[in-house]
């Protein structure tokens, strides 16, 4: 029999559960059996579709069919009709226009995308960003047209704190009530700022998503500056991004070309524009008040706040500034609604949240999931798992601002609150897996490095406080580690985070202040044995040759330093007083006779 | 006057309008990854071998660019997708894979299993 090989995907959300979707899975495996489809048709679960009053949710690609409230008894004609005879079933069909779930149409069938859910990388990946019918033909720019056309920016605003979006920047400040502040100021001319400066080491979130749908952003400043009063725009984005910039300035040409931006958008009284300002790729020019500085012209260093940007904010004006990601989530929220964007998530962070996943995994990659997703989720199901048969070892969430979290917390639901408690933040969306071959004080190391180097010095706790925490941090790894360090960082730490200027110095001693609290041992051990076990510090390495070697001289060749001799065909020798570590003898090395310890 | 949704509306029929006329029907339509991590693994080159091919006469082709889905690991990447089957997507895409995957599927209807992404 030739049948096509349909992909079925079983919502496996709470409420499709709660609803009945696993005793569907049985059922649907049952039925496929007996028609000997096995091989043809294959199950996948995804996470919440977003349809969970319609649950349990069912989808048959190709060819996209939703299936709602279907029940055990409907299995049977859905093989039958559908999968068998390629008849869709129309009694059960439901049709949801959502913005959001149109990744799924082409995408729903992998299983990297099986947890995920896409609102506000809903078109990336999809569209071509650098056409602007592409992104119309998706609703694009409809979203603004309801605002400016049907609603006023009261209701704007309303409609955002409704829905319970909170920044995705970082500090999850709710975005309603930042919107509802600065509407609320009587001064003009206001503005709005959407930062994309996107300063964490190894983070792409927001450059990946300008790259791969401009005019989402566009659209949201867009209603944003509508509901706040505003009538110009800045987009900060960093010049290290050429593509990212190209698209968006692209965006912004083609969105005026279109008159969905300059004077009278879409024939209303609402007029705004937007430029773009670009950064010259400084960490602490993300932190609000230090980009106003630099959008401003000034040399970007924070202040102190208040008065928040909402009252004084760029040329002293009411300012609204908010993430990439935030003002993407805008559009749907708008179209789809507050009270569908409330459905997903948890109690206290709504929607999705998009990470970069990176480090030890097997799918690397940028990731979408609904908040309330656990870390075990994310590196398991949609991450693959760690790559080599190798051990996890740690999360690294929020980047140089965040924390290091143990296996004992893979359980952590994501959302602003549990990430805090477990003892790390949401951030921005790093999220960097570290396998047993990662020495965490080497970690707090690389990231204390980071802060420390961009510390803009205006503070005396961050400027100097950082520098001496790194200088213990480099003497641990060196092998000179005293007894007392560890509680001197704690206390070094402690009164960083407690008495600098802006966020950057409050946050900097995390990375260190988290591994010493789920990983104690590791420090003492390199402190008081003045070992490594991961064997990444490399002054605390030691190598020797085993009776393995053959004496075939390979090693002696390639040591700088001349630390090897040994006659050809005997057994070479190290000398450990010359040994300057660098493992070169170890990897060329083709007898495994070189021990590393 | 029409009203913003009204004129929003009329601006997203003619936008379905013109990719149509660009051929958005034709039986297949590739598309190739072009941001920045899909461009550091090699796209440009991908979607140069694509362009010569509809340039010297490849039809039924409707090709164009997309942003990162997210494959990291797995770029360039390139769709392939036909109404009614499930999108075939290939990872690691090089130019000798996207020579054969014109030669192959897109000319013959060949999945190549080996390079698709599941
Ligand atoms: C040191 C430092 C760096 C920051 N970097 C960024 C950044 O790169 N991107 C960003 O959106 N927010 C960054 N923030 C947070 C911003 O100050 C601000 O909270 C955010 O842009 C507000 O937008 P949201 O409410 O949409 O998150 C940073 C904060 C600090 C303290
Ligand atoms: S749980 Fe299935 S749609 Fe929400």
């Amino acid at each position: 029999m030739n049948v096509t090989p349909y992909r079925i995907i079983l919502c496996d959300g709470t409420a499709c559960i709660n609803s009945g979707a696993r005793a569907l899975a049985t059922a649907l495996r049952e039925q496929l059996e007996r028609h000997g489809l096995t091989e043809q048709v294959t199950i996948g679960l995804s996470g919440c579709l977003g349809m969970c009053d319609k649950g349990p949710i069912l989808v048959v690609n190709p060819g996209y069919t939703i299936y709602g409230r279907v029940t055990e008894k409907d299995i049977p004609e859905i093989v039958q009709e559908h999968l068998v005879k390629g008849q869709p079933i129309a009694r059960l069909a439901i049709q949801e226009d959502h913005l959001y779930n149109r990744f799924f149409r082409v995408f729903g069938d992998a299983k990297f995308f099986g947890k995920q859910m896409r609102i506000t990388l809903r078109n990336c990946g999809i569209i071509d960003p650098e056409n602007i019918d592409d992104y119309l033909s998706l609703r694009g720019y409809e979203a603004l047209a309801k605002a400016v056309g049907e609603m006023t920016p009261e209701q704007v605003v309303a409609e955002v704190e409704k829905s319970g979006l909170r920044g995705r920047g970082g500090a999850g400040f709710p975005t309603g009530r930042k919107w509802k502040l600065t509407a609320a100021e009587k001064a003009t001319p206001k503005y709005v700022i959407c930062n994309a400066d996107e300063g964490d080491p190894g983070a792409f979130m927001d450059r990946s998503a300008i790259e791969g749908d401009p005019h989402t952003v566009v659209e949201g400043m867009a209603i944003g500056a509508y509901a706040i009063g505003a009538s110009q725009g800045f987009i900060y984005i960093r010049a290290e991004y050429p593509l990212a910039i190209r698209r968006i300035r692209r965006a912004i040409d083609d969105a005026r070309a279109h008159g969905l931006l300059g004077q009278n958008i879409l024939g209303s009284n609402f007029s705004f524009d937007i430029e773009i300002r670009l950064g010259a790729g400084a960490f602490v020019c993300g932190e609000e008040t230090a980009l106003i500085h630099s959008v401003e012209g000034a040399r970007g260093m924070p202040r102190p706040r208040p008065p928040y940007p909402a009252v004084a904010g760029l040329y002293g004006q009411p300012t609204v500034i908010n993430n990439v990601e935030t003002w993407a989530n805008i559009p749907v929220i708008i179209l789809d609604g507050a009270n569908w964007f409330r459905t997903v998530g948890t109690e206290t962070s709504k929607g999705t949240k998009v990470f970069a996943l990176a480090g030890k995994v097997v799918n690397t990659g940028l990731i979408e999931v609904p908040m309330g997703t656990t870390l075990r989720e994310i590196i398991y199901d949609v991450g693959g798992g760690i790559p080599s048969g190798k051990c996890f070892k740690s999360v690294q969430t929020g980047g140089p601002s965040g924390g290091c979290l143990p296996e004992q917390y893979l359980d952590t639901p994501i959302d602003y609150e549990s990430l805090v408690k477990a003892g790390s933040i949401m951030g921005s969306g790093g999220m960097i897996v570290i396998d047993e071959d990662s020495c965490m004080v080497d970690v707090a190391r690389f990231f204390l490095e980071f802060t420390q180097d961009e510390s803009c010095g205006k503070c005396t706790p961050c400027r100097e406080g950082t520098k001496r925490m790194l200088e213990i941090l480099t003497r641990i790894t060196d092998g000179k580690g005293q007894p007392g360090d560890i509680e001197k960082l704690e206390r070094l730490g402690g009164m960083i985070r407690k008495s600098s200027l802006c966020g950057l110095g409050q946050s900097a001693p995390n990375p260190v202040l988290s591994t010493i609290k789920n990983f104690r041992p590791e420090y003492e051990e390199h402190i008081h044995e003045k070992k490594c076990r991961a064997k990444v510090c490399k002054s605390l390495l030691h190598y020797e040759i085993i009776e393995k070697c053959v004496g075939c001289g390979a090693c002696r060749r390639v040591c700088p330093v001349g630390a090897i001799t040994g006659a050809a065909k005997s057994r070479h020798t190290i000398d450990q007083d010359k040994c300057v570590r660098c493992g070169l003898c170890f990897n060329t090395c083709k007898f495994e006779a070189i021990a590393k310890a | 006057m029409p009203t913003p949704l009204e004129l929003i509306r009329k601006k997203r029929a003619e936008a379905v309008g013109r990719i149509i006329g660009k051929g958005y029907l034709s039986t297949k339509r590739v598309y190739v990854g072009m941001a920045t991590c899909e461009i550091a693994a090699g796209s440009k080159d991908v979607m140069d071998v694509f362009q010569k091919a509809v340039s010297r006469g490849l039809t039924d082709v409707y090709l164009s660019q997309k942003g990162c889905a997210g494959r990291c690991n797995l770029e360039p990447t390139v769709e392939v997708i036909e109404a009614g089957k499930s999108p075939v997507k290939y990872g690691r895409v090089d130019r000798e894979r996207a020579q054969q995957i014109i030669d192959r599927h897109l000319k013959n209807g060949e999945i190549i299993q080996e390079w698709v992404i599941d």
